[in-house]
């Protein structure tokens, strides 16, 4: 009982950290209508910022609020200047485009901070508590409080400030947005200046127990975009929940599932996709999408 | 005093040209038609103001040249464009449309009165208050593209084909709504509409249009007198 | 003195090209050195699993990142076939035949789905066949891999091996590009092209996008084992490395660089794949990833039609046309101008206000 307290609990914190990356997806592609294969990348990038500057000696919290600030305008500037011009056209080109992006931040970090494992130091002490005949480290659980506290902040934004009713009236119907004094271009750079936010906490909270190295997100990436698919692409809800499920199946499933194993466990959110989507297409939560010709 | 003046604007959408030359003027709190069969560039007159589609030619409002803006830009001058197809923001509520309308205003007192004054125009709308946009019937989600708009407090309306898909009964109440709105607040509007005779119950004076360019411009007395409007469009 | 385009189109002066073209890869690998001939024919393996990954994404419009795993798997097949003692031309068929089959049953439950999902299922090829491929160890020799040598050259033809391997993927490689050319020039090309375009559109044409999408799908993966059984030929080792993710995103950059939807632009990826990591490795070895993405977002800005699209654009100096026909890299062009000018929809393009300069909707075709 103790270890499958324990592999649920794991399972939620790593979901988490998919949660994340998976909700600036969502963000993104609600803002934007394409899906950033660049997300994890940029998350790594926002980490090896505070890195570097509490390399310099600037404490890590105040690192990591820096590397936040930064990650923001990144984000909006990356929205302005490269993906703007490919908003209006096919998703699919906007894909490719995204990948480029990634395969030019990973590489901007391998050529700055070279492919060796960096150390970055933990927000969280690394002990932990005995609950229930399992053992518990308080990293997971710091983990699983800061999601759920950013989720409900941006709750807040969203259906408490006039800039979230602003970013949902985007997001909706641009045009008619603008008709109504919304600036949409600016709009669509907070939109993804919030999704590079994400993306940061999701990377420092991840980095200390995967060590910092250029392709670390590449993994969450992969289950974020899983959790995005199992969730439904415009349900925040659902792809949080999604996330969650398959950090804990995997977990359960790698342990009490031998066939599978450790190094099968990648495995698990792809069986579920394939079993979801032959019964519901848009996901779990999702809508169908109206195609118009 | 002219609030609008439209002199030889031509509209392009990438490399095909819609507009040919079209004229209009608008005075200061007065009503002005856009008529004319599909294709003949009504819509497209309109876009040409609010910025959403490229054009040359002559566009001021209230003076001020309107050519290069975005469309968000336009609309903080004073101009609501009421879209085609209604652009009703369908995950929102009817709430949340109506403070979508009023986002560039801060006046938080004169907006909840705005909204009342809004639910009284269409009282429709007051059951609705709490649904999504979504679940509106057509009647409704045009009321609410006009409620949109002029939570705003513009000076000048964009209409564009606001009787479109509604049963004849129901673009009669739009209508009258709207002759209610104008009388009470001096808004001036640019009707574009299929329907002639709806359009004429409102309005002041209109322009047909025929591929791109004005073919007839008159008062409505004069054009409800000519043959070529009842022949054209009332089938008479 | 005639233009550039009409010299070319003469059928004296086509024949003459491809003869010469024919002379060189006879007597080239004669005369080269060793190095280049293995370099050359790398070029070649690379060059054709570009290419049936053009089938699937250039000119169907599917992205697939899932391409090298076919690789991967006929390279598995043909190690295993040889080591087993089977005649070489059934480990061929083999190394072509097993890799379409799985690229059959993807596609098959895949094709239905959405954009992302198919993106997502061919991730999933290489991502889950790294750990499966390590756990198989029987078939394919686990962590370290297995190796094949059946590509010395023969006593009696007097070659060196590198001659004659090269020799081998000129052969094999230039039947399938021959094959593929055929492929898209005819009505499964056009098919391809419509699909691309809008699938709608498609569908209410007769043209069934499923049916298309599955079998561009398995035509991608069977190339992609003839590259593989190449890449035993040359390379003559294969491991689990071999299907990792991040070379099929490589082999990805390398099709949008050479040019999508292209046949020569499949050999320019090729090339590409090759040369790129041994150029920086001379420089900086950590410059690699750099330099790739950011050459892939300088094409996909201001040559989406890829290298192969250069002399084009040099030809139409002074025309402004930029953009290569069918549109990007994926997916058609035609569904932009389509949402722009249907009055009442919705699109960023609009909000953001009208564009201030004309982008001329590309022709509905596919490059040769």
């Amino acid at each position: 009982m103790g270890t499958f307290i324990q592999l649920v609990i794991d399972g939620l914190s790593t979901g988490s950290i998919y949660a994340a990356l998976a909700l600036a997806i969502v963000l993104v592609n609600q803002a934007t209508g394409l899906i950033n294969f660049a997300q994890g990348g940029m998350a790594v990038l926002s980490a090896y910022i505070a890195w570097a500057l509490n390399g310099f000696g600037v404490p890590i919290v105040l690192a990591i609020l820096g590397a936040i600030v930064v990650s923001f305008f990144l984000g909006a500037l990356i929205e302005r200047y490269l993906i703007r011009r490919f908003e209006r056209g096919d998703p699919d080109t906007a894909v490719v485009v995204t990948i480029g992006l990634l395969t030019f931040i990973t590489g901007l970090c391998a050529w700055i901070w070279t492919y060796n494992n960096r150390l970055f130091p933990s927000l969280f002490p690394l002990q932990t508590i005995q609950l229930g005949g399992a053992v518990i480290s308080v990293r997971s659980l710091g983990t699983i409080v800061v999601i759920v506290v950013i989720m409900l902040l941006l709750q807040a934004l969203f259906l408490g400030t006039k800039l979230g009713l602003a970013l949902r009236a985007v997001a909706i119907n641009p045009a008619s947005a603008a008709f109504s004094g919304i600036n949409v271009g600016r709009s669509l750079m907070v939109g993804w200046g919030l999704a590079a936010v994400l993306g940061a906490v999701a990377g420092v909270l991840v980095a200390p127990q995967l060590t910092l190295t250029p392709g670390m997100m590449d993994g969450a990436l992969v289950y974020a975009l899983a959790a995005c698919i199992l969730g439904g692409l415009s349900s925040p809800i659902g792809v949080v929940v999604a996330a969650w499920l398959i950090g804990v199946l995997e977990n359960l499933a790698a342990v009490y599932i031998p066939f599978i194993g450790h190094d099968l466990k990648i495995a698990v959110p792809f069986i579920l996709i394939f079993v979801v989507l032959i019964v519901r297409p848009q996901g779990l939560f999702g809508r169908k999408a109206v195609v118009r010709v | 005093m002219t609030l609008l003046e439209l002199a030889d604007v031509r509209a392009f959408y990438g490399r095909v040209q819609v507009l040919e030359g079209v004229s209009l003027s608008v005075p200061d709190g007065g009503a002005v038609g856009i008529l004319g069969a599909n294709g003949a560039g009504k819509t497209t007159t309109l876009r040409a103001v609010s910025g959403t589609v490229r054009s040359t030619g002559t566009i001021r409002f209230d003076g001020k040249d309107l050519h290069g803006l975005r469309p968000d830009q336009v609309a903080a001058l004073g101009i609501a464009h009421v879209p085609e197809g209604r652009g009703t923001l369908s995950d929102l509520t009817v709430r949340e449309n109506l403070r979508v309308g009023a986002y560039r205003r801060k006046d938080a007192k004169a907006i909840r009165a705005d909204v009342d004054y809004c639910l009284d125009l269409f009282p429709q709308l007051k059951d609705r208050i709490r649904s999504n946009g979504s679940a509106l019937s057509g009647g409704e989600q045009q009321m609410l593209a006009i409620a949109r708009a002029i939570m705003a407090r513009p000076r000048l309306l964009l209409l564009d084909e606001a009787s479109l898909g509604l049963a004849p009964s129901t673009a009669k109440a739009v209508y009258q709504a709207i002759g209610r709105l104008r009388t009470e607040s001096g808004i001036a509007m640019v009707v574009v509409e299929q329907n002639a005779n709806l359009a004429f119950t409102l309005v002041d004076s209109a322009t047909v249009l025929e591929t791109g360019r004005n073919a007839l411009t008159g008062s409505t007395a004069e054009l409800k007198g000519m043959d070529e409007i009842r022949r054209a469009y009332l089938g008479g | 003195m005639p233009s550039t385009a009409e010299f070319w189109s003469r059928p004296w002066v086509r024949w003459a090209g491809i003869g010469l073209i024919v002379v060189l890869m006879i007597v080239g690998p004669l005369i080269l050195p060793e190095f280049a001939n293995q370099t050359i024919a790398r070029i070649g393996v690379f060059a054709v699993a570009v290419l049936g990954l053009n089938v699937v994404m250039g000119y169907t419009g599917q992205v697939s990142l899932g391409q090298i795993f076919f690789v991967g798997v006929g390279a598995y097949a043909t190690a295993y076939g040889v080591n087993a003692g089977w005649n070489i031309v059934l480990v061929f068929v083999l190394a072509c035949v097993v890799p379409a089959v799985l690229g059959l049953l993807v596609a098959l439950a895949a094709a239905r789905l959405g954009g992302l999902a198919i993106a997502m299922v061919t991730i999933a090829l290489p991502i889950v066949g790294v750990p499966l491929a390590k756990r198989l160890s029987d078939f394919t020799g686990g962590s370290q891999g297995t190796s094949a040598r059946f590509s010395d050259a023969p006593e009696w033809t007097g070659l060196y091996d590198d001659q004659w391997q090269l020799y081998l993927v000129f052969l094999i490689g230039g039947i399938t590009f021959l094959l593929t050319r055929n492929l898209v020039r005819g009505k499964y090309g056009r098919a391809f092209a419509i699909v691309k375009g809008n699938e709608a559109v498609a569908a209410s044409m007769g043209v069934s996008p499923y049916r298309y999408k599955v079998l561009a799908f398995t035509i991608a993966s069977l190339i992609g084992g003839v590259s593989g059984f190449l890449y035993m030929v040359v390379i003559q080792y294969t491991s689990p490395e071999t299907l990792h993710f991040g070379h099929s995103i490589e082999l990805l950059a390398s099709m949008v660089i050479g040019g999508a939807g292209s046949i020569i632009g499949s050999l320019l990826g090729g090339a590409w794949y090759v040369l790129l990591p041994q150029i920086t490795n001379l420089i900086d070895p950590n410059i690699t990833a750099m330099l790739q993405g950011a050459i892939l977002l300088v094409v996909l800005f201001i040559l989406p039609g890829g290298l192969v699209s250069l002399p084009r654009l040099w030809r139409r100096r002074g025309r402004g046309s930029v953009a290569g026909p069918g549109g990007g890299p994926v997916g058609g062009a035609m569904q932009a101008d389509a949402a722009a000018s249907v009055p009442g929809s919705s699109t960023v393009g609009d909000a953001l206000g009208a564009p201030q300069t004309q982008s001329p909707p590309p022709p509905p075709t596919t490059q040769s």
